[in-house]
């Protein structure tokens, strides 16, 4: 069994009263104390086009099981991103069903529900020709 | 304008055995969108779900379409049975286990496009919850 652990640490000013969270999860299998054992690895892509790519197909999880990923711009642009889709061919912004975009240096950890259909891709899309880096990993029992 | 960071590191010595991973990004600040000036909405709090309640909007998409917005969830059941179905609107994006959180931006594609939530296992679960918003429009008043 292997111990995976994830950290987060927010911290704001956005309140009169500073707010930090700060937590940490080890990941286990669906409804178990076991750890995943299983990873694609750390991987990077370089991208220079707008068109929306997959970077994770549904079929390299299983449905029912415990699965997250990990994903990250590596950029520093405040105006360039990239959008995150679960879908099956693009990241539009009124694409069913956009998650979100990540700028510059902006990152995201969420479970996975590896539904064996195209709906349940992760695709991105960036927003420019310029050239950006996405790296990304997906953690699974 | 205030200043928000997000600082993430994941660890393991035993994944891939003999290449001991440490990811440990920078802190991510979160601004508002295609700016460098801080978010300055924020949305907190914890709750108790039950399945019986079955799925529950933990925040509608009640700003500005395509903005950046980020969300933190944390399921805080110790229980291993207890987990979270997260969704944005009918699409399931995964399971919240036990002592497991989220980080993700939402960029409220459209109206639809709410921040679901919906308990399985019996029992109660509670929760936690961070919104970090660019834009937010207030319910109107019924």
């Amino acid at each position: 069994m292997a111990t995976t652990t994830a950290s987060i640490t927010i911290q704001s000013d956005i309140t009169t009263n500073p707010v930090t969270i700060t937590k940490e999860m080890v990941m286990h299998k669906f409804q178990s104390n076991v750890g995943i054992e299983e990873t694609t690895g750390l991987q990077a892509k370089k991208f220079a086009a707008t068109t929306a790519v997959v970077i994770v197909e549904n079929t390299e999880g299983t449905a029912g099981k415990a699965s997250k990923v990990y994903i990250r711009n590596t950029g520093t642009s405040n105006e360039n991103f990239f959008y995150v889709a679960l879908n099956a061919s693009a990241a539009a912004a009124d694409t069913t069903e956009t998650i979100g975009k990540l700028y510059g240096g902006d990152w995201m950890l969420m479970p996975w529900a590896a539904t064996a259909a195209t709906s349940h891709d992760i695709t991105v899309a960036p927003s420019t020709t310029d050239a950006m880096t996405l790296e990304f990993m997906v953690f699974q029992e | 304008m205030a200043t928000t960071t997000a600082k993430l590191n994941i660890q393991s010595a035993d994944l891939t055995p003999g290449m001991a991973l440490n990811i440990d990004p920078p802190a991510m600040t979160m601004y508002q969108t295609g700016t460098t000036t801080g978010l300055e909405l924020i949305d907190m709090g914890a709750g108790r779900l039950t399945q019986a309640s079955g799925a529950d909007a933990l925040a509608e998409a009640l700003g500005t379409a395509d903005t950046t917005n980020y969300v933190y969830i944390c399921n805080t059941s110790t229980d291993i049975e207890h987990y979270i179905k997260i969704g944005i609107h009918d699409t399931l994006i995964g399971h919240l286990g036990s002592e497991e959180w989220l980080f993700i931006p939402w960029n409220m594609g459209d109206a639809d496009a709410e921040i679901n939530i919906e308990a399985e296992a019996s029992g109660t679960i509670p929760y936690e919850y961070a919104i970090f918003k660019s834009t937010f429009t207030l319910p109107a008043k019924t």
